[in-house]
């Protein structure tokens, strides 16, 4: 269980990305620019899991993306342990990678079909001499092969002779290789099927049981968000709409986004099935590159008034909850955020 | 057979060639489908549901695809008997297909206008002008926004989720009795999903549609599904109504599934898992196929391959409508054990010899 009245181990200040949109082949000119991450900020604790969820194209993977440097952030700060680390490069960046790992959607193109799997967990030991085994370095793969449930005889098959489950643990297992304290999973059980989504996420329970990891869990599943999170952030739009407790944002959510997300999803119930109310969304979503002025949400919103279009709505605790001892107390960014009754959900 | 009974699929049996051998894709699925209803076909990947879906629609790959048995009846008559041309006249105004990934499936080069107005074209023998007209319709119907605006526009200007619903429409265009949806809603958020479901159901109300619903979430299939088709390996291993099967599944790899659903009480513990692996088609394991990974397997799994045997309410002991007579019908049922009825298509039905045991424990969970 993570323990929030320590450091954080990571604090998201004002994120910002955009992707410049250009026109012409020549002279290549900037007509506007996707938002895909628009001024997130959050933090994530040791030992915490914090799962992150949103409709596609909200901005997840990019979030992702720049925790692990592999996008330069617009603006904002990413401080790991207190230090800003998205503007770092050289030495300085690769010393700081090694704490902080990924694991990829799609266990099936993530791997490289032409490494075996000793090299493909042993890859992080070349690109960080410094953290490589003193010994044998067979060994340290072996071992982290056993540590994910995998036959260490497998060491030198390649990608794919394993299953997709089986792909996504050599994915964990190379993750772990250099001992991180954070480990980004964008996607990690989605590409696999029901019966061996749940191995994988047992797996990952254990582990950060083992190693105190602290996991930031992107999912479009959310009862497997509900399941592994300490606390769940909601995007919507490149903006954080909500964030909390899992239970506060799954009993209590406050935002008509989450409300309309949680009330979507279909309950493993048939007798539930006439007896529940569910939020029917109209409307698209509208694109990053020409976001709505005001709150972002509110062209699908059944709540939406004036106010909405002027002004943008701030993530903080709503005013009629504050002071308020109880998990209904918690960030949500909408002018009218208030609990509705009987939302039935996962 | 019911008089309602659009679509009934016998012991269908495929192969496939491949560099590493045959693939034994269907080992003799059954099913059936009514006029208006939904079945939900569950199953791992690879199961064969989508080859399934295929060799009733005449688009599986052939070679290296090849139908080695069974029938395919569809309004009594069987379409493994008929040519190519006869097939290609079924499509579209007699049962249509909506595939998973829409942008793939739609011509990224031809406006969609064209695309929904080609079926009218090419059955109706319409002409462009009269088309067109069909397609905004058509669009309309499926709440696209100013249609008639957008009726020129090219796939990739749509989102995702009105892709799948372009798709939809296009399926839709002939009215016809059978649609197959393989996962129609998978590469979808949940809030389109439930707008593009809701539509679903809709217009199969509207047409009295039968559906074939290919998921494997069993979010949508509760929501959604009449009759439930779970395939394993090549096989369906049960078929049963809706409710009767989330309430007390008949075979150990359905009661698997549902297990494995994250549950609120399960917080912080462990999730059921299925342990091991998904078969490989190549070698399927004798006897029941399902018997590595099954924690009631015994040692008659490992060499009797299980038939579907028909699950009566008065087999399985426990039933809330438990008389003397039927108590004493169960028992003798369960002497003969082996020599069990053969079950209709579409009677509730599971592959695994100790079904009863099954259905059993799941009621007094
Ligand atoms: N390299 C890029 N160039 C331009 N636009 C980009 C780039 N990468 C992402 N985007 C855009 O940024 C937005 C956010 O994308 P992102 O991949 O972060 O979404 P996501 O929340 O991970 O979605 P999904 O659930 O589909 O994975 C999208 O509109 C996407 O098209
Ligand atoms: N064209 C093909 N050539 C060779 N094998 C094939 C071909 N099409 C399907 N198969 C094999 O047939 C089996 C059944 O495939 P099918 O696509 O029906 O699975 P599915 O149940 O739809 O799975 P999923 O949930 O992953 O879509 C698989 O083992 C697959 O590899
Ligand atoms: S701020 Fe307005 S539009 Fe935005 S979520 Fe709240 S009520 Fe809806
Ligand atoms: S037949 Fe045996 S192995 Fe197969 S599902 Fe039933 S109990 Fe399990
Ligand atoms: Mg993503
Ligand atoms: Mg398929």
């Amino acid at each position: 269980m993570a323990d929030t009245t320590r450091e954080p181990i990571l604090e998201v200040r004002n994120l910002v990305k955009h992707f410049p949109l250009t026109q012409g082949i020549v002279f290549r000119r900037q007509v506007g620019a996707v938002r895909a991450v628009d001024d997130i900020s959050f933090t994530l604790y040791p030992g915490e899991t914090l799962g992150i969820v949103g409709e596609s194209g909200c901005g997840k993977s990019t979030v992702a993306k720049l925790l692990m440097n592999l996008e330069r952030a617009t603006s904002g700060e990413v401080l790991y342990k207190g230090e800003d680390i998205s503007k770092l490069s050289g030495r300085a960046l690769k010393a700081v990678r090694r704490n902080i790992q990924m694991v990829f959607q799609d266990p099936y193109t993530s791997l490289n079909p032409r490494m075996t799997v000793g090299d493909i967990i042993g890859e992080p030991f070349d690109i960080h001499p410094e953290a490589a085994p003193k010994g044998d370095k067979q060994a340290r793969v072996r071992e982290l092969l056993d540590v994910v449930g995998l036959n260490p005889e497998y060491i030198n098959r390649y990608p794919h002779q394993f299953s997709g489950g089986q792909r996504q643990r050599i994915g964990i297992a190379r993750g772990l290789a250099l001992n991180p304290e954070i480990i980004i999973c964008d996607e990690p059980v989605s590409a696999l099927d029901v019966s061996v989504q749940a191995q994988v996420i047992n797996l990952m329970e254990k582990l950060q049981d083992e190693f105190g990891l602290s996991y930031l869990f992107i999912a479009h599943d959310l009862s497997i968000v509900r399941h592994i999170s300490d606390r769940v952030g909601v995007m919507y739009l490149g903006k954080m709409v909500e964030i909390g407790s899992d239970a506060a944002i799954y009993d209590h959510p406050t935002h008509p986004y989450t409300q309309a997300l949680l009330s979507a999803v279909p309950l493993p119930d048939p007798d539930a099935r006439e007896g529940r109310e569910r939020i029917i969304l109209t409307g698209d979503v509208p694109s990053p590159a020409n976001p709505p002025s005001g709150c972002r949400f509110r062209t699908r919103c059944w709540k939406a008034e004036e106010r909405c279009a002027e002004e943008m709505p701030l993530l903080a605790v709503p005013q009629r909850y504050a002071g308020a001892d109880t998990a209904v107390a918690h960030d949500s960014a909408c002018h009218f955020a208030e609990e509705k009754q009987h939302v039935a959900h996962a | 057979m019911t008089d309602d009974r659009l679509l009934e699929v016998r012991d269908l049996e495929v192969e496939f060639t491949t560099r590493d051998g045959v693939v034994r894709a269907l080992n003799g699925v059954s099913y059936g489908v009514d006029a208006g209803e939904t079945l939900a076909v569950l199953g791992e990947s690879g199961s064969g549901k989508s080859v399934t879906a295929q060799a009733i629609m005449g688009i599986l790959d052939m070679p290296p695809g090849r139908i080695t048995g069974g029938e395919i009846l569809f309004q009594g008559r069987d379409l493994l008997g008929l040519g190519a041309e006869e097939r290609r006249k079924i499509r579209g105004p007699k049962m249509a297909m909506i595939f998973q990934d829409a942008l793939s499936s739609l011509n990224p080069v031809l406006s969609v206008g064209f695309q929904l107005g080609e079926m009218f074209r090419v059955h109706r023998g319409a002409s462009r002008k009269e088309a067109k007209e069909r397609a905004v319709e058509l669009m309309e119907r499926v709440r696209i926004p100013a249609a008639r605006q957008r009726v020129n526009d090219y796939p990739h200007e749509f989102s995702g989720g009105m892709r799948q619903r372009i798709m939809i429409a296009m399926a839709l265009a002939l009215e016809p009795d059978l649609i197959i949806a393989d996962e129609p809603t998978t590469a979808l958020d949940v809030t389109v999903q439930a707008q593009v479901m809701d539509l679903l159901a809709d217009l199969q109300r509207e047409y009295r549609m039968g559906l074939i619903l290919i998921t494997h979430d069993l979010g949508v299939v509760a929501d959604t599904a009449d009759r439930i088709a779970v395939m394993y390996a090549g096989r369906i291993v049960e078929n049963a109504p809706v409710k009767e099967l989330y309430a007390a599944p008949a075979h150990p790899y359905t009661k698997g599934l549902l297990d494995s659903i994250p549950r609120l009480d399960q917080k912080g513990g462990q999730l059921y898992a299925i342990s091991g692996l998904p078969p490989n088609l190549l070698h399927v394991p004798d006897g029941c196929p399902f018997h590595p990974r099954c924690p009631r397997a015994r040692d008659r799994c490992r060499t009797d391959l299980p038939p579907l045997y028909a699950v009566s309410e008065r087999a399985a002991g426990g039933a809330a409508d438990a008389t003397a007579e039927a108590a004493e019908a169960a028992a003798a049922d369960a002497a003969h054990d082996d020599i069990a009825r053969v079950p209709e298509v579409g009677e509730r039905s599971s592959a695994c010899h100790y079904w009863k045991e099954t259905v059993d424990d799941a009621r007094r969970a």
